[in-house]
């Protein structure tokens, strides 16, 4: 700790963090402040390198397993990726959508050169949401067709196309009415959609592995049917590989494992290397679609996608993955935490139910909601950082940067072992609460979570700065 | 890449290849088939070095010129201190920038949502009034552009807006500056009015301050939320930090755009009441942005805030916007066509050219006597001139210059 400039006396780790979340509370949003808090995710990052990061309060390194939903492939602050960005800065800025960039052209011709056979032109776009608009404009316009066939549970973003094909009441409803026109069926089953796919469809839209829903993989023969279906009713076939692509799932993107090529691929998230934002919809040039943009090619132009600066990060990102063949690591190292969480499973039915996931992009599903957040806790504790989803409590993600050794993952093993261990202690306090079905409702609340596991909290942190023999406020 | 390398015939075969191929042809009639290499505060240059004075500015991203040292420098040290984050977290540099937000944005407006793009933002500044209200209605006016996203498409004026299906529902476009249309389509269902107080795209129509007070006091009879979109003409663009200081009539929501990462780091805000954000306080995280509000972003919108603080872009906006218009108005004086009429406030400037024939050969023209100038999006029959705000006066008579001869070496139809 430093004495700052001023003369005032530095703040400690602790009243730091507590300055920054009053400040966030104020002109951001309180009631994230109280969530975080809730969830044992209220952790300040500094020294983001490689897979970890510290928590400023309590400087406790962290291994990251939530990497802002798969954003930091790459690792954070890979040293590749940082010097195109810092080369770029030299001579560059956004640039101009409007004139022609050598640095877009590259980008264009490297992500062709990555993407399945047949996805050979590019636009780009500023993210996640924004691709999946464009994708879906795209389609619209392409096939003059209304309706648009998503998936329960679906996640694609927050942007008005995007939102309007989530597949979860949870991010809809304060917003409704949403877009006309979109469909949801249950996921990974054929028969469903091909009773929902009409003449009247522009297009499916699918993540290969639903992440945010709890991830969920597509059975490779589920995307097949999706492709014939597809290819009868003249529909397009979109897959959402925001989250998936980019070596995620052992694959440079997760629809080769299937062989199925898409229509049209949203890509976003990893393409910027954890420094950028960055997004493109990669497409076939079907008759259909050449015959909308030829004149309408400007139908989702992008000032902030495809930048310059975004593009040479982007670049650097895609070398760097081809260079350490980063989607073999990726499948190696997730057959081993795969394998070491389902042995988990097995020896603790009463706590995990499921263990699902393709690559380095695991899910572990809980008996009860109320163990997400607990579990967060006790897998913080043990310098393990990972986020279960908003409003699926019961499943926590792991998708730590892809550039994890084998010595890394077995760290984030034993702090799942430590973590299981620790909810066994407590679940004798838990569990007969959760059998009656008015407390369980309680326990899985989302606000009563918040209010319960804040007041805690409050009483954690308060016998934490007991000063002890053990020196407890660390 | 090197600048130096670079070979603009081996673009042009890249673009046929992997974009729309008329993309180019629409860059070709704009005069803008330009490979933008080097690019310095006012200027740009292309692979062989011609030098072409930015009047384009990405739509007013660069409103502070092409990379402005104080932030790259900033952005450049901020890199060896952090990375974008992870969105969910509380993070301090988010903290900090929304706290220079609130102290630089007009008063009351004091909570911050960041997005990548202004889109966006209109999205969900739509999404926030319907969740805080409880009510689905939005009014927009005739002419706006509020960009490619969902929301935004579906309150913008365009012609073939129907390609893309139906769009969000509950969207009431009424006639711009219009009151009495006003009075009867702001009703106890609506959520929101939302505008461009000066709309850029649509030959910089500016809305009287009479109409913004009648808007401003429907809303308040009927429970509704004012959103003025600024993306545009914020951030100093028309002489004034916010366009909204000529009127003096205050939204609930403001739209701030890329300028805010002046162009350096993609980055826009949705700032708005403390009021309005009770609803989001009740429901966190229920509108997420991976890439919005980035740690290294924010630390690229503080600098940029720090530089538009010290240096007060608007105050030289003002006095070159003078310098230009009237410049430009007597370039165009006594030519038959057009009439030479210049809308708009400050560096962000129109000039009506009759028909898009003219607009399209003016900015060609424009483009060969060394600047670069576009038509506006609803109004195609306009040309938009919007430099850098920190233009020098050398530099407006230089544009003024390229104007006079645009206008000369065409034929208007």
């Amino acid at each position: 700790m430093q004495a700052s400039a001023s003369g005032k006396r530095a703040l400690t780790g602790r009243e730091e963090k507590k300055r920054v979340e009053g400040q966030f509370a104020r002109h951001i949003n309180s009631g994230q402040v109280k969530y975080l808090k809730a969830g044992h995710l209220d952790v300040l990052e500094t020294m983001r390198r490689g897979i970890r990061f510290t928590d400023e309060a309590t400087g406790r390194t962290m291994i990251d397993c939530f990497t802002s939903a798969g954003c930091f492939n790459v690792g954070r602050g890979n040293p590749l990726v940082l010097a195109a960005l810092e080369d770029a800065l030299g001579s560059l800025d956004m640039g101009s959508r409007v004139l022609m960039s050598p640095w877009k052209a590259a980008l264009a011709r490297a992500l062709v050169e990555i993407a399945p056979k047949g996805l050979d032109r590019v636009f780009f776009a500023s993210g996640g949401g924004d691709a999946i608009d464009c994708a879906i404009k795209l389609a619209r316009g392409a096939t003059g067709r209304p309706t648009i066939v998503s998936t329960i549970k679906a996640y694609h973003g927050h942007t008005g196309f995007a939102l309007s094909a989530n597949g979860k009441e949870h991010y809809r409803r304060h917003f409704e009415p949403l877009m006309p026109e979109f469909r949801f069926v249950p996921f990974n089953d054929s028969e469903a959609m091909a009773s929902a796919i009409t003449d009247k469809t522009a297009a499916v839209i699918i993540e290969p592995i639903q992440g945010e829903a709890g991830i969920f993989p597509a059975a490779d023969d589920y995307l097949v049917d999706l492709r014939r279906l597809c290819d009868r009713h003249g529909a397009l076939l979109i897959f959402d590989e925001v989250q998936t692509g980019f070596c995620r799932t052992g694959r440079f993107f997760a629809c080769e494992h299937s062989g199925v090529v898409p229509d049209i691929m949203a890509l976003a998230k990893s393409i910027g290397g954890g420094v950028y934002p960055n997004g493109a919809v990669l497409y076939r040039g079907l008759p259909v679609i050449n015959r909308f943009l030829k004149k309408h090619h400007d139908f989702h132009p992008s000032y902030d996608g495809g930048s310059d600066i975004g593009c040479c990060v982007s670049l650097a990102v895609i070398r760097f993955m081809r260079e350490t063949r980063l989607w073999e690591k990726a499948e190696r190292s997730g057959a081993r935490l795969y394998s070491a969480l389902e042995d988990l499973r097995r020896e603790n039915p009463a706590i995990i139910r499921e263990v699902r996931g393709r690559g380095l992009m695991i899910g572990i599903e809980y008996i009860h909601e109320f163990m997400g957040p607990m579990m967060s806790d006790a897998l913080a504790r043990n310098g393990v950082f990972a986020a279960y989803s908003g409003n699926a409590p019961q499943v926590m993600r792991f998708m730590p940067p892809l550039v994890a050794s084998d010595e890394d993952i077995d760290e984030i093993i034993a702090a799942a072992r430590a973590a299981v261990a620790v909810m066994k202690s407590l679940l004798p306090l838990a569990l007969p609460a959760a059998r009656v079905p008015f407390l369980l409702n309680m326990l899985n609340n989302e606000r009563v979570q918040t209010l319960l596991f804040n007041w805690l909290r409050s009483v954690e942190d308060l016998i934490a700065r007991i000063p002890g023999p053990g020196g407890s406020n660390k | 890449m090197k600048t130096a390398t670079v070979n603009r015939k081996k673009v042009l075969d890249d673009y046929r290849r992997f974009f729309p191929a008329a993309a180019l042809d629409r860059m070709h009639s704009e005069g803008l088939d330009i490979v933008e290499v080097e690019r310095d505060g006012a200027f740009i240059f292309d692979e062989k070095g011609r030098r072409y004075i930015d009047c384009i500015a990405s739509a007013s991203v660069y409103n502070l010129g092409r990379r402005p040292r104080g932030v790259t420098t900033a952005f450049k040290k901020a890199l060896r201190e952090t990375d974008q984050g992870n969105f969910p977290m509380i993070s301090r540099e988010k903290a900090a920038l929304a706290a220079k937000i609130a102290a630089f944005a007009p008063s009351g407006l004091e909570c911050v949502v960041f997005s990548v793009t202004r889109g966006e933002s209109v999205d969900f500044a739509c999404k926030l009034v319907r969740g805080a209200t409880g009510r689905s209605g939005i009014v927009t006016v005739d002419g706006s552009w509020f960009g490619q996203t969902g929301f935004a498409l579906s309150l913008s004026e365009r012609a073939n807006r129907e390609m893309y299906g139906p769009l969000i529902p509950a969207v009431d476009t009424i006639p711009f500056g219009d009151f009495s249309s006003a009075a009867r389509a702001i009703t106890d269902t609506t959520a929101a009015v939302i505008l461009e107080p000066l709309q850029a795209e649509n030959g910089c129509r500016a809305a009287y301050p009479e109409y913004l007070a009648e808007i401003r006091r429907l809303c308040d009879a009927r429970g509704a939320a004012l959103i003025f979109d600024e993306t545009q003409s914020g951030l100093g663009r028309t002489g004034r930090k916010f366009f909204l200081e000529y009127s003096g009539i205050l939204p609930d929501v403001l739209v701030m755009g890329e300028a805010l990462g002046a162009g350096v780091f993609p980055i826009a805000a949705t700032v708005f009441t403390k009021k309005l954000n009770r609803f989001m306080n009740r429901h966190p995280l229920i509108h997420l942005s991976t890439f919005g509000g980035a740690d290294l972003g924010c630390m690229a919108g503080i600098a940029a805030l720090d530089l538009y603080e010290r240096l007060k872009p608007w105050e030289n906006a003002e006095v070159m916007g003078r310098r230009l218009r009237s410049g430009i108005e007597r370039a165009l004086r006594g030519r038959r066509r057009p009439n030479g009429m210049v809308s708009g406030a400050g560096l962000l400037l129109a000039i009506d050219l009759g028909s898009p024939e003219n607009a399209l050969s003016f900015c060609r023209a424009a483009a060969r006597s060394g600047i670069l100038v576009k038509p506006g999006d609803v109004d195609a029959s306009s040309v938009l001139i919007r430099p850098s705000l920190l233009i020098t006066p050398t530099q407006t008579n230089e544009i003024i210059g390229a104007v006079e001869k645009a206008a000369a070496d065409i034929k208007f139809i």
